[in-house]
């Protein structure tokens, strides 16, 4: 059997094995609840559009999944050398590349779990309104590559600091970064610098797809370039991973 | 005779104040959208327009032009936050010439049911004067978007059905 | 050779931990590397499973550079790194399952029972790891370590944690594996008897540079003189004559003999011959010159240097 498969089939048997795993579903399915019950009985929310409250649904989704897999990624490699069983791993013939992309599939697992469990709530949402189909497209499409990304740069974090902790503290970090613009208000994301920003964050590039799908029912055509953005993210990520786990010391 | 020179003294300030209000600069004109709808729900956007125009011989510098919502139910008259009815609330315009006028548009979305009346207001950088437009009169019917029906199994159901699979699954391993 | 590491220096964090290990170690041996804590016994392991990267130095096992053929070396080596932990909600028997597979090996179930046997853990191969005690860790380990049938062993305090029978089940499995398979075996221990009863070959580090290297048996007699003895014989037995080859008489006092024997000359072989000669030996004692005195001779010489 393929080593990368072998590791994700670990990685996956963990996370659903150990009850850990579940209870980050359950969180999710419990955020996202809340969300729902919100939508009906707040007054100002109940009056959204359903494409928004849409957008806002699958904003939530990829930013809980990127949540997900800073936890997860920070622990891949700092988790195991903290738990003594890294040099096993490493003693066999596996390529860090391997185990990387081992790693990942776990974590490749969970975001589709987490999907999944989103459906029903997009459904619920979204089904009376316009774009629900592209609504469920899109949010595999875009969300996969930056949730993976956010996996992919935990897992280098935790290859390089070697201590779950720290790495987890420096992928929040960054998630609170990529996700400012929407927290520091209109305003400034208007700035030529909030702009700039904006238009090289993946997270932002993202949301604003969502936006741009959903709402306006924009074509594809138009989301071209967010979409390079986010691949590129990805890239980066993967190639920071293995370079930290190349560089990886015991 | 006391008396009659007070009312002598009330009309004269009366009659004073309503030639200020004749003598206003600028005029507010405000027309409701011919595309609003005609019975308007919660959610939907109602658009007004408004024309100000310099009505005097001198020119007007700093105008503010502003909208303000006030509801008007019976025992429920207030006015309203406009924080999540419209992003659009004000305009400036830095100076009007003797005749010359500007128009704003004022859209406003729709978030509670009621009765409310809308008002653009104005003033003038210098001038101690508020000009105000006509009120314009609406009503708002209630009109739930997203329906609890559909949220309510979902939002209960899925917490409740992986909360059941996790304790499966932990006493299988226990 | 299985190992052939010369000079080897290396620094981490501008602190030098190796400053000159050497290491030579042939096929079918039992190696034992000795030293006090913090000495860099680990260290050097690290440096020869190509986990560790040297700063100069030979470094070679099983032919191969360590960190430039990573992937080939450790495909035909095993290891028990000290503290090395599990998957604690897998199972024994899932645990080597699926460790087996990276190394792209499929054990049948007489395969997997076999294995489990060899270390002992049969019996409880399908309970949770995280419910086995350290001893039991220590057996699954080792039975990790076997699972690509390795040409070279490193354990690193492989009996740490056992009782006493189940030390001498491990020793009992390491003598099969290097007399029966030819597999070589570096040990990294502590535990001199573990040294003493296993190991034919020695090397003694301290403050990450080898200090001692060669043939335990020889060591010993250049160390310490030679290996010498007390012995009670019975006082009608015979004692005089021509001893056999390799054992000298050196005195005699108070019913006692104190006796040398040779480097080279196993004791046993020449307890043997004394009793055929008619000696009746009542009692043997070791008058020193054993392991943990040339251990402690050497490192202490090395510190108070």
């Amino acid at each position: 059997m393929n080593p990368i498969i072998l590791i994700a089939s670990k990685e996956s048997g963990e996370l659903l094995g150990s009850g850990r795993g579940l209870g980050w579903l359950l969180a999710l399915s419990v955020i996202l609840s809340v969300l729902a019950l919100l939508l009906v009985s707040n007054t100002e929310l109940s009056l959204l559009d359903n494409a928004q409250v849409v957008y806002m649904v699958m904003g939530t989704i990829t930013a809980l999944g990127g949540l997900l897999a800073l936890v997860l990624g920070s622990d891949a490699i700092a988790g195991e050398k903290e738990r003594g069983t890294l040099i096993p791993l490493l003693l066999t013939p596996l390529t860090t590349t391997q185990m990387v992309l081992g790693k990942m599939g776990g974590q490749v697992v969970a975001w589709v779990l987490m999907y999944a469990l989103s459906l029903p709530y997009l459904w619920a949402v979204g089904s009376s309104g316009q774009n629900l189909v592209q609504a469920i497209a899109y949010l595999a499409l875009f969300g996969t590559p930056v949730v993976l990304g956010f996996g992919f740069y935990a897992i280098g974090l935790s290859a390089r600091f070697g201590n779950v902790r720290t790495a987890l503290l420096a992928a929040l970090i960054t998630l609170m970064l990529l996700a400012s613009p929407l927290l520091i208000g209109p305003s400034l994301r208007q700035s030529t610098l909030g702009k700039l920003f904006d238009m090289v964050n993946p997270f932002s590039a993202a949301l604003n797809t969502f936006d741009s799908v959903v709402i306006d029912s924009q074509p594809f055509s138009m989301q071209l370039g967010r979409f390079s953005v986010t691949l590129i993210w990805l890239a980066l990520t993967l190639w920071f991973a293995r370079r930290s786990a190349q560089a990886m010391e015991i | 005779m006391k008396r009659i020179m007070s009312l002598f003294v009330l009309l004269g300030a009366l009659l004073g104040a309503g030639s200020a209000w004749a003598d206003a600069p600028v005029q507010i004109t405000l027309t409701p959208d011919s595309h609003n709808p005609a019975q308007p729900k919660m959610g939907d956007w109602l658009k007004f327009h408004s024309v100000i125009k310099n009505t005097s011989s001198q020119p007007v510098s700093g105008l503010v032009v502003w909208i303000s919502l006030v509801q008007v139910d019976p025992g429920k008259e207030q006015p309203v936050d406009l924080e999540d009815w419209s992003a659009h609330k004000a305009a400036l315009q830095p100076s009007l010439a003797p005749g010359q006028s500007f128009s704003v548009d004022w859209p406003i979305r729709l978030i509670q049911a009621g009765n409310y009346r809308v008002v653009i207001s104005a003033a003038e950088r210098t001038a101690s004067t508020l000009l105000a437009s006509p009120f314009a009169d609406f009503h708002v019917e209630r009109k739930p978007t997203i329906e609890s029906k559909r949220i309510l199994p979902v939002a209960l159901g899925m917490p409740l059905l992986i909360a059941a699979f996790t304790a499966r699954r932990l006493r299988r391993r226990m | 050779m299985l190992i052939e590491v010369a000079d080897l220096k290396l620094s981490i964090h501008a602190n030098p931990v190796l400053n000159g290990v050497r290491l030579t170690m042939q096929e079918g041996e039992i190696y034992g590397l000795l030293g006090p804590n913090g000495a860099g016994k680990s260290t050097t392991l690290s440096v020869l499973t190509g986990l560790r990267a040297a700063d100069s130095g030979k470094v070679n096992v099983l032919g191969l550079a360590p960190m430039q053929q990573k992937r080939e070396l450790h495909g035909k080596l095993g290891v028990l790194a000290e503290d090395s932990g599990f998957y604690g909600w897998m199972s024994a028997h899932g645990y080597l399952h699926w460790m087996a597979r990276l190394y792209g090996r499929e054990l049948s179930a007489v395969e997997m029972a076999r294995r489990l046997e060899q270390v002992g853990l049969n019996a409880a191969n399908r309970q949770a790891i995280k419910t086995y005690s350290r001893g039991m860790k220590q057996r699954l380990g080792l039975a990790r370590a076997l699972l690509n049938d390795p040409q070279l062993l490193i354990l690193d305090e492989p009996t740490n944690g056992l009782d006493p029978r189940g030390r001498r089940e491990i020793h009992d499995v390491l003598l099969e594996l290097s007399r029966e398979h030819g597999v070589g075996i570096l040990l990294c221990t502590h535990l001199l008897d573990d040294v003493d009863r296993l190991c034919s070959r020695i090397g003694i580090i301290n403050q990450g540079k080898t200090l001692l290297e060669g043939v335990l048996a020889e060591l010993l007699a250049d160390k310490t003189g030679a290996n010498r003895y007390r012995l009670r014989v019975a006082a009608s037995s015979a004692t005089s004559g021509t001893l056999p080859q390799g054992v000298k008489l050196l005195a005699q006092e108070g019913g006692w003999l104190h006796l040398d024997i040779a480097p080279g000359v196993h004791p046993d072989a020449a307890w043997r011959e004394l009793f055929a000669l008619g000696w009746g030996i009542t009692e043997i004692r070791s008058e020193g010159g054993g392991l943990e005195e040339l251990y402690l001779n050497i490192t202490e010489t090395e510190v108070v240097a």
